[in-house]
C-alpha cells in the first residue's frame, strides 16, 4: 500500500512502510474469523544462530542488532521491503522468519495461515507497558489467540499549510468537498487503503449509511466511499505515494491541505507546514512482529521479539523511524525520549482513540456485523483504480 | 611439368564449419535464439498464462485456474476502458510532439549546422540518455512545481505556469524519449542527398513544402523506428504520470498497482500496450513504410 | 554597362577562408548555349550555384533579364536546374516527379498531368511514367531531369555537368540531343562540364575557368585557335608552347606562342624551309599509332619538345613513317601559329 521509496534517502524509507492494523476495542473480542489451525510455540530450544528478517527500512539496525547477536548468537539477516504488499508476498515465499507487518499486511498474513499465533509466556518483555491501544487489536489477536507483538505507531493526520489557511482546518471536508477553498491544491493518499479515509469522513457526516468501522463496508457502504473518492477526484492536485514528491509538493506550494504522517512534517521542515487532527478522527498505521508458520529459527524469532520490546530497543526503532513507540516505558527513561513520545502522542490515549488502525478488509465484517458480507481488499483494490478514471 | 598440390595450413575447426552451412548458422544464431525464444517469447508467454488466472478474494493468494474476467473487466470497466484510452492519446501525443520537435532540428543539424554545432547538438540530445530516468522525471517535477522555474519565469509577464496534469505527463515523456526520435530522424535526414533539397526549392518549393513533400516521405522509416520507442515506452511508463501527472492514471499505474495485489489483472492489463503496439505496427506495416526500414 | 539576358557583376564567393570565386563579370546572352569550362574547383559550379540561388554572393550582383535576383532565394527566380546526378526524388513515381514544379505553382491537377505527361512524351519515356527512379537507367533519369526541368518553362537552364555519369556513347547523344531540345525551345542553356570536347561541340560560347577567375570568353573556334592565356591554351587540346630562349631561337622574339600537334609536318632533318613556314629539327622519342592518328614525341637539341599528329590517311604500310631515333624536320606555316598575350 504505499509507493515504492527511493532509496537514498532515509526519509523515502518512511514513505515506503505503513502499518495497518485493526482496530481493535470491543469490535474484535466478538468476531470470529476462519483462520488455519497452525500450532504455536510451546517451549524455548536452542537458538538456530541465524533470523531471516522482512523488515521496513529502519527497524532493523546494527545499532541494536549487534547486541542481540552477541547475546543470543542469532545471525540477524534483514530484508526491507517497500510496500505491504511486498512483504505479503516475501513472506509466502517460506523463506524469512519473521516480519514487521502492518494491519493491512497482518490481518491477510493470519488468514492465510502464513504466520503462527504466538506464545505471549515466552516473550516476557511483552508487558504492561504496551500502549493500551496498541494492545488486543484484531490485526495481532484473532480469536483471541494473539499473533503479534506490537512495535509502534503512527497517525494519518491533515497536514496543511498555514501560511494559506490561516490557522488549522477543523475538518478534513477542505479535502472532500469540491466547493473546497484549496481546490486543486489538495492531495491524497494513493493506495486502496485510502478508501477507509473516506469512510472515516462519512462516518461523521453521513450517519444514514450506518458505517461503524470504516475497514468493514459492505457493499453499499463502499460504493458511497467510491463515490466520495470520485469527487474528490476532480479537486485533487496530486496523489502521492512517495514521500519524497509529498513533501516537495506542500514544500513547492503545488498542495496545501492533504493527508500525511508526523514524520514528513517533520522532513519538510518549514514553519509554516503544520498538522491538525480534525473532529471526524483519522487512520492510521500499527506495526508489530509477526512470525512464520514456516519458519526454521522460532527460537531466534521469540527471542527477537522479545529483545526489541524491551523499552530501550523499542524506542530506538521508534526514533529512528519517526512513530510512537509501543513500549511506552520508553518514554520515561530520559528527557530526549519524553520529548519523542510527546511529538508523536505516544502516551495520548484520548488521541489514538480517534484513529482507526489500518486494517486488512475481509469478508468477515470486521464489525461484528453478521448478516451481510463486507468488502474484501480485492474489491477495494478494483474500486481504487476506478476512483482515478 | 608436373606440380604436387600440397594441404593448405591445418585449420580443421574452420574447414569443418566451412563445409557444413547449417552448423554456421547454428552457432551464430545460438545465442541470440536463446534469448528471443527462451527469455523473451517464454516470459511473455507466461505473462499471459497468468492472465487467465485469479486471486482468492479472502487470502489475497493467486489461484491457478482459467478465467477470462480479467481480460473482460479491461472492456467492460468504465475506468479501465478511460484509463486505456487516455494513456494511447498520451502515446501518441508524446509521439507526435517528439517528430515535430525532431525533423527540424535534424534538417538543422545535418544540412545546415557547421560541424562543430553539430556534435555539440548531438551530444546535448543524448546527454539526457546518460542521467538516470528516476532523475530526469523527478527534475521536470522540480521544475514544474508551484515555485518551480516556470511560475518564476512567468510570474513578470502575469501568467502562471501549468500544473501536473496530462500535459505535463506528455511534456515529461517527450523529454525522456526525444533522444529515440531525434537520432534516427537525424541520420535519416544525413542521408538525404543535399541536392534534393536545391532541386526542390529550384522548383519552386519554399521551406515547409519541401519539408512536407521530400523529407518527411524520405525519413519516415526513421520516424516509424523512432516511433516505436516513443510509442512504446510512453504507453508502458507510469512513473512520469506518478511523479508529474497530479491525478493522471496510465496503464503502467494499473499495472503497478496490481503487480502484488492482482497479478492476473496486472498481467491483463499489460497485454493492453502490447496489443496497441502490435496494432500500430500493422498499420505502419500496411502503409508500406517497413519495407524501406 | 550593357548587360546580357544572365549577368554578373563583380562576384564574389568565399567559403570559410577560400575565395571560390574571385570579382567575376559575365555576360550570357539570351538564347545562346554557353559554356563554363574548367577543372574541378575552378569555380564554374559555383557560379552555377549563385545564378540558381543555391548559394549566396559574398559581394557583387547576379542580374537576370534585367531583373536584380542577387537576393531573391532558387524558387523565385526564374531559371531551373539538371543536376549533375539528376536529383530526382527516389519516392516519387516519373510523372510525380515532372509534375513537382508545377504542383508547387498551383496548376490544377488535370492540366499539370497533361503537361507533365508531354514533357515526358518529349524524352520519348513515355512507356515508364509510372516507374520509380531507381527503376530507370541513367540515361533515361537524365532525361527525366531534363523534363522535370523544361515543363517550367525557364527562361535560363542550368545545367551543371549534367553528362557526366555517363557512358561515352550515351553521352554523344544526349549531346545532341540537348542540342536540339536546346535550339527547339529557344530556352538560354548554361552548361558546366569539364569535358572540353563536350564544351566545344556544343557551345555557342564558352568561358573557361581556373582558379574562380574566367580566363577567356569566347566561341569555341577563338579560344581553341586564339587561346588568350597559357592555361586555355594547354587546357583546349594538346599545345606546343615556346617561350623564352626557344621562342627567341624560332621565331627572333621571346613573345610566348602556341602551335596545334595537326598543323606540324614532319620532314626528313635535311629538308629546306619554305618561304612563310617555321620549324625545329629534333629527334623522335616516341611514336604511338592510336589509329586514326600516330602521336609523334620530338627533342631538340636545346631540349625542348614538340607533340607532332599525323593523320594515318594511308595504310600504315603505305606512308612514310617515321621511327623512334629518326631525326626529323618539325615544320608548320608561321601563320597557324598563334602568340599568346600573357
Amino acid at each position: 500500500m504505499k509507493g515504492k521509496k527511493l532509496s537514498i534517502l532515509s526519509l523515502l524509507a518512511v514513505s515506503a512502510m505503513i502499518l495497518s492494523s485493526c482496530s481493535s476495542s470491543d469490535d474484535a473480542s466478538g468476531v470470529k474469523i476462519e483462520v488455519p489451525d497452525i500450532p504455536m510455540h510451546e517451549e524455548m530450544g536452542d537458538f538456530e544462530g541465524e533470523l531471516n528478517i522482512v523488515n521496513w527500512a529502519g527497524f532493523v539496525d546494527p545499532k541494536w542488532t549487534d547486541k542481540f547477536e552477541a547475546d543470543t548468537g542469532c545471525k540477524v539477516k534483514p530484508r526491507v521491503a517497500g510496500t505491504s504488499d511486498e512483504m505479503v508476498t516475501l513472506m509466502r515465499t517460506g523463506q524469512y522468519d519473521i516480519v514487521s507487518a502492518s494491519g493491512d499486511a497482518a490481518l491477510r498474513l493470519i488468514v492465510g495461515g502464513d504466520v503462527q499465533p504466538l506464545n505471549v509466556d515466552l516473550i516476557p518483555n511483552f508487558g504492561d507497558e504496551i500502549a493500551t491501544g496498541m494492545r488486543n487489536n484484531i490485526y495481532d489477536t484473532v480469536n483471541g489467540k494473539p499473533y503479534g507483538v506490537p512495535i509502534g505507531r503512527g497517525a494519518n493526520l491533515l497536514q496543511y499549510n498555514d501560511d494559506v489557511t490561516k490557522g488549522a482546518p477543523a475538518s478534513w471536508d477542505v479535502v472532500w468537498e469540491t466547493n473546497s477553498p484549496y481546490k486543486g491544491k489538495i492531495t491524497a493518499y494513493d493506495a486502496p487503503i485510502y478508501i477507509a479515509d473516506a469512510a472515516v469522513y462519512l462516518m461523521y457526516h453521513k450517519p444514514e449509511l450506518g458505517i461503524k468501522n470504516p475497514y468493514a463496508l459492505d457493499k453499499t457502504q463502499l460504493d458511497a466511499a467510491i463515490a466520495l473518492l470520485k469527487q474528490q477526484n476532480t479537486i485533487v492536485g496530486e496523489y502521492w505515494s512517495d514521500a519524497v514528491a509529498q513533501i516537495t509538493s506542500f514544500v513547492g506550494g503545488n498542495t496545501v491541505v492533504g493527508t500525511s504522517w508526523e514524520i514528513l512534517r517533520k522532513f519538510a521542515a518549514k514553519p509554516n507546514i503544520k498538522t491538525t487532527l480534525p473532529k471526524e478522527g483519522s487512520t492510521g498505521w500499527y506495526d508489530s512482529w509477526l512470525v512464520s508458520s514456516k519458519t526454521k529459527n522460532v527460537n531466534c524469532a521469540y527471542a527477537w521479539m522479545d529483545y526489541t520490546s524491551t523499552a530501550s530497543v523499542n524506542g530506538a526503532i521508534a526514533v529512528n523511524f519517526g512513530m510512537a513507540p509501543a513500549n511506552i516505558a520508553y518514554c520515561s527513561s530520559s528527557p530526549t525520549a519524553q520529548a519523542h513520545c510527546d511529538e508523536f502522542a505516544a502516551e495520548d490515549e484520548e488521541f489514538f482513540k480517534k484513529i482507526w488502525p489500518w486494517t486488512t478488509p475481509i469478508e468477515t465484517c470486521v464489525d461484528g456485523r453478521k448478516d451481510v458480507k463486507c468488502t474484501s481488499f480485492q474489491e477495494w483494490t478494483n474500486a481504487w483504480l476506478t476512483v482515478k478514471g | 611439368m608436373s606440380t604436387t598440390i600440397t594441404k593448405a595450413g591445418n585449420r580443421p575447426l574452420s574447414a569443418y564449419l566451412y563445409k557444413r552451412a547449417k552448423l554456421r548458422l547454428f552457432s551464430l544464431l545460438a545465442l541470440p535464439m536463446f534469448w528471443i525464444v527462451g527469455v523473451y517469447i517464454l516470459s511473455l508467454f507466461l505473462l499471459l498464462v497468468t492472465a487467465f488466472w485469479f486471486v482468492d478474494p479472502f487470502t489475497s493468494k493467486v489461484i491457478v485456474g482459467f478465467t477470462l474476467d480479467n481480460f473482460v473487466s479491461i472492456f467492460t470497466v468504465p475506468a479501465y476502458i478511460s484509463t486505456s484510452i487516455r494513456t494511447l492519446l498520451i502515446a501518441l501525443a508524446v509521439t507526435g510532439l517528439s517528430v515535430l520537435f525532431a525533423v527540424p532540428l535534424g534538417i538543422y543539424m545535418a544540412k545546415i549546422a557547421k560541424p562543430w554545432v553539430r556534435n555539440a547538438l548531438a551530444v546535448a540530445i543524448t546527454l539526457p540518455l546518460w542521467a538516470g530516468y528516476l532523475v530526469k522525471i523527478i527534475a521536470m517535477r522540480l521544475v514544474f512545481t508551484e515555485e518551480g522555474f516556470f511560475n518564476w519565469a512567468l510570474a513578470p509577464f502575469g501568467l502562471s505556469g501549468p500544473t501536473f496534469s496530462i500535459p505535463i505527463v506528455i511534456l515529461t515523456l517527450t523529454y525522456l524519449w526525444f533522444p529515440y526520435m531525434a537520432l534516427p530522424v537525424f541520420t535519416a535526414i544525413r542521408q538525404i542527398p543535399p541536392n534534393l533539397f536545391d532541386a526542390s526549392s529550384d522548383m519552386g518549393a519554399k521551406g515547409f513544402t519541401t519539408i512536407y513533400r521530400v523529407v518527411m516521405p524520405l525519413i519516415v522509416p526513421a520516424i516509424i523506428a523512432g516511433s516505436v520507442f516513443t510509442f512504446s515506452l510512453s504507453l508502458g511508463d507510469y512513473l512520469a504520470a506518478k511523479f508529474t501527472g497530479g491525478s493522471t492514471q496510465m496503464i503502467g499505474s494499473i499495472i503497478a498497482a496490481n503487480i502484488n495485489l492482482n497479478p492476473p489483472v496486472a498481467a491483463a492489463f499489460s497485454m493492453v500496450p502490447i496489443a496497441f503496439v502490435v496494432i500500430y505496427l500493422m498499420v505502419a506495416r500496411r502503409t508500406g513504410s517497413l519495407e524501406r526500414m | 554597362m550593357s548587360t546580357g539576358f544572365v549577368s554578373l557583376r563583380g562576384v564574389n564567393k568565399y567559403f570559410n577562408e577560400v575565395h571560390a570565386v574571385a570579382n567575376l563579370d559575365l555576360d550570357v546572352k539570351a538564347g545562346e548555349f554557353f559554356s563554363m569550362l574548367g577543372p574541378s574547383g575552378s569555380g564554374k559550379t559555383t557560379v552555377l550555384r549563385l545564378i540558381a540561388g543555391f548559394e549566396n554572393a559574398s559581394s557583387g550582383r547576379v542580374v537576370i533579364e534585367s531583373q536584380d535576383v542577387t537576393d531573391l532565394a532558387p524558387f523565385d527566380r526564374p531559371v531551373n536546374t539538371v543536376f549533375q546526378d539528376y536529383a530526382l526524388f527516389p519516392h516519387m513515381s516519373i510523372q510525380d516527379n515532372v509534375e513537382y514544379g508545377l504542383r508547387t505553382r498551383k496548376v490544377p491537377k488535370a492540366e499539370r498531368a497533361k503537361q507533365a505527361l508531354e514533357a515526358i512524351d518529349s524524352v520519348k519515356l513515355s512507356h515508364l511514367s509510372q516507374r520509380l527512379p531507381h527503376q530507370l537507367s541513367g540515361g533515361q533519369r537524365q532525361r527525366i531531369a531534363l523534363a522535370r526541368a523544361l515543363v517550367l518553362r525557364p527562361k535560363v537552364l542550368l545545367l551543371d555537368e549534367p553528362l557526366g555519369a555517363l557512358d561515352k556513347q550515351l553521352r554523344e547523344e544526349m549531346q545532341v540531343e540537348l542540342k536540339r531540345i536546346q535550339r527547339e525551345a529557344g530556352i538560354t542553356f548554361i552548361f558546366v562540364t569539364h569535358d572540353q570536347e563536350e564544351a566545344m561541340r556544343m557551345s555557342d560560347r564558352i568561358a573557361v575557368f581556373n582558379e574562380g577567375s574566367i580566363e577567356q570568353i569566347g566561341t569555341p573556334q577563338e579560344v581553341y585557335e586564339k587561346p588568350q592565356t597559357k592555361f586555355v591554351a594547354s587546357f583546349l587540346g594538346v599545345s606546343n608552347i615556346f617561350d623564352g630562349a626557344a621562342a627567341k631561337e624560332i621565331f627572333g622574339s621571346s613573345t610566348m606562342v602556341n602551335i596545334r600537334p595537326e598543323r606540324i609536318k614532319l620532314v626528313p632533318a635535311d629538308t629546306k624551309l619554305n618561304t612563310g613556314e617555321s620549324g625545329v629539327v629534333g629527334t623522335i622519342i616516341e611514336a604511338s599509332y592510336i589509329g586514326a592518328t600516330t602521336i609523334y614525341l620530338i627533342q631538340t637539341q636545346s631540349g625542348q619538345r614538340v607533340i607532332a599528329t599525323r593523320l594515318n590517311e594511308e595504310l600504315p604500310d603505305q606512308i612514310n613513317r617515321y621511327e623512334t631515333g629518326d631525326r626529323v624536320g618539325a615544320v608548320w606555316k608561321s601563320d597557324h601559329s598563334a602568340v599568346i598575350p600573357t
